[in-house]
């Protein structure tokens, strides 16, 4: 029988990566996700399990650098600006192949902006924030619950992909209190041996764990393979949920909570009758690009609506193309849409 | 009480009631005077001094990234030189922006040499977003990321030695302070600016919310701590050490720490054990003179 239980956004996603055998884990404060940090510190020593406060965002990256390299699930979180620190290991664990997990409790930004929820590191988390050809897995959830899932999932499509893969929540799930119906936890030592890992060569050729190489040829192979790897992921791992949309004239395309909230509009805009639809990306990276060009095939709108400028919006129009319009509606700085300002951008599009 | 004839420190900010910093702050930026400029990173003066509307200071603020306080001085430097300004150039963090975060940035600008007054004004804690430990958290204590008891562990590590760390760049000049001694504060700041080069500060800042105390209480325990024999006020002025106060009869350690929850569950034993290191180190001072060296880790 599954626990259910009342928690805050962050502390489902620390629960749910100790259920999923995150054995390392490693962070610096910062909000809207000190929570996360703190169930760690009450929760990972009395299992046994590593905790560990950095001194720097730099720091608790490079942590997860070294315990990925061993073997062991490992995962980082933060906000924006402490994820901005982050961008050069990521590249580095990238680059390396190396199974990690990282949360991006987004804020307003740029800057120092505020702790006020945003999703404006859209860009960075799906286009490669840190330097060189690389993608993580990104995963947008919309719910507290779905948080938890997702968790467990990007432990397992690292250790599959053998690749970072990032948790781009926001400040308004990190903070949210929902029923969560927790998973099982599994046992660490059940997962399968990671024979990549650096573990001491005595009797057996060594590991090689390494995102460098001064040959170009070189280097272009290991670019090659990566870039093989993100073609499989993009076959097999797009995740993305279609509410009303077979007979809807118009589709609201968001994600996170933005998309739960646009779920209310929609409720309010059938109720007046007019045929709204929602399509909304779970995967981040690899973005359902066909799965959105074949709904918006049927539609005459596709209404992007983000807590952003426009940055999910710039991928549904390449999905969308000319098939259909696509109108945008954005908030910033940590305003967040309400069902009804949505609902008001839907009739203006829907006429 | 302003020294300047507008205030420089405002009242009516979001500053929590007791507020050891914002003490501090004002003390500093008194002493200082309208001409300077005054870089404040990630911290809770941070917040304190430019929230709009209640934005606290009558002088200018810049607010850096939380790992690059003395950067962003020695950029401000490089400015001032270029356009011929004497201003005086204050760096304000807290500890996590000095000791953890920003230490190498802080490190590679008193290295180079650059003119600025660094304050670190030090609530042992991450205090703005949760009460963390941080490298300046003092052994033993509880924080929400050292929660102690059934749920793992307190703070088991020894504090780092701040002061310590920068005396052996050869700064020039280096003094730790208290709020609960206004006049020696204000006089070191003085010193401070009038010396060439970098100079450091480490100011003991209670936080009654982090540490768990009254609010009313912030001056009191800041002189506690110093009569106590805990916190040392000292300065280094070129190379020259001198303590500014030595306690004539020390109050039992236990008075700074029995008041604070965070230490709530130290018992007597240990209450003896700090106040036996606290009075060795006190004896050796006594015998041998005041030395960095003799300098050892409190609580």
């Amino acid at each position: 029988m599954a626990l259910r239980q009342l928690l805050r956004g962050n502390e489902a996603i620390a629960e749910a990566a100790i259920r999923a055998g995150c054995m390392c884990y490693f962070a610096y404060p910062i909000t809207p996700q000190a929570e996360l940090l703190e169930h760690m510190a009450r929760n990972m020593p009395r299992l046994g399990r590593t905790f560990i406060q950095a001194e720097s965002e730099v720091a608790a990256i490079s942590m997860v650098y070294g315990a990925a390299s061993a073997g062991v699930r490992t995962m980082t979180s933060s906000s924006s600006p402490g994820i901005s620190l982050k961008q050069e290991g990521i590249s580095y664990l990238a680059g390396s192949n190396l199974p990690s997990v990282i949360v991006n409790v987004v804020r307003g930004g740029p800057g120092l902006g505020n702790i006020a929820p945003s999703q404006c590191d859209y860009f960075q988390a799906t286009k490669g924030g840190g330097h060189g050809d690389y993608h993580m897995i990104v995963l947008g959830p919309s719910t507290v619950p779905e948080a938890a899932q997702l968790t467990t999932l990007a432990f397992d499509l690292a250790d599959l992909y053998r690749t970072p893969v990032m948790i781009l929540a926001d400040g308004l799930l990190g903070q949210m209190l929902e029923p969560v119906e927790l998973p099982e936890p599994i046992d660490p030592a059940s997962l399968p041996r990671k024979e990549w890992a650096a573990t001491g060569a005595a009797g057996r050729d060594p590991n090689i764990i390494l995102s460098f190489d001064l040959g170009p040829d070189n280097l272009k192979r290991m670019n090659e393979a990566l870039q093989a790897k993100y073609r499989e992921i993009r076959k097999r791992e797009i995740r993305y949920e279609e509410s009303d949309v077979a007979d809807a004239d118009l589709v609201i395309a968001a994600y996170g909570s933005t998309a739960r909230i646009a779920k209310s509009a929609l409720q309010m805009a059938r109720a007046e009758g007019l045929k709204v639809g929602l399509f909304r990306p779970i995967t981040l990276w690899p973005f359902p690009y066909d799965a959105l060009r074949a709904v918006a095939d049927h539609v005459d709108t596709v209404l992007t609506v983000e807590m952003s400028a426009g940055q999910m919006w710039e991928d549904v129009r390449l999905a969308v193309a000319e098939r259909a319009k696509t109108p945008f509606y954005g908030e910033m700085g940590g305003v967040v849409p309400t069902p009804r300002s949505i609902l008001n951008e839907v009739r203006k599009d829907a006429r | 009480m302003a020294r300047n004839e507008t205030p420089l420190v405002m009242p009516g900010n979001s500053s929590c009631a007791g507020c050891g910093a914002v003490l501090i702050a004002r003390l500093v930026t008194e002493a200082i005077g309208p001409n300077q400029i005054m870089v404040i990173p990630a911290c809770c003066m941070g917040a304190v001094a430019t929230s709009f509307p209640k934005a606290t200071f009558n002088v200018p603020v810049l607010r850096t990234a939380f790992a690059s306080t003395a950067s962003f001085l020695t950029g401000l430097e490089a400015s001032a030189k270029a356009k011929g300004q004497e201003v005086t150039l204050v760096g304000f963090a807290g500890d996590g922006a000095t000791v953890d975060i920003g230490l190498a940035a802080l490190s590679g600008a008193i290295e180079r040499g650059h003119s600025f007054v660094y304050i670190c004004y030090d609530n042992e804690g991450y205090m703005n977003t949760g009460f963390q430990r941080s490298g300046s958290t003092p052994r033993g204590a509880q924080t929400s990321t050292t929660p102690g008891g059934a749920l793992g562990r307190y703070k088991a590590e020894p504090r780092k030695d701040i002061a310590k760390i920068v005396a052996a760049h050869g700064i020039p000049y280096l003094a730790t302070a208290s709020p609960a001694y206004p006049a020696d504060l204000t006089r070191k700041v003085e010193r401070a600016v009038a010396v060439k080069g970098p100079t450091f500060l480490h100011i003991m800042s209670p936080c009654p919310l982090g540490w768990g105390f009254p609010s009313a209480n912030s001056v009191e325990l800041a002189r506690t701590a110093v009569e106590s024999g805990l916190w040392k006020l000292y300065e280094l002025d070129h190379g020259v050490l001198r303590l500014s106060l030595s306690p004539k009869k020390r109050k039992p350690v236990k008075e700074f720490f029995a008041p604070q929850s965070r230490f709530a569950h130290l018992s007597d034993d240990v209450y003896e054990e700090l106040q036996r290191a606290v009075d060795e180190e006190w004896t050796t001072i006594e015998k041998e003179g005041f030395s960095l060296r003799c300098e050892t880790s409190r609580a």
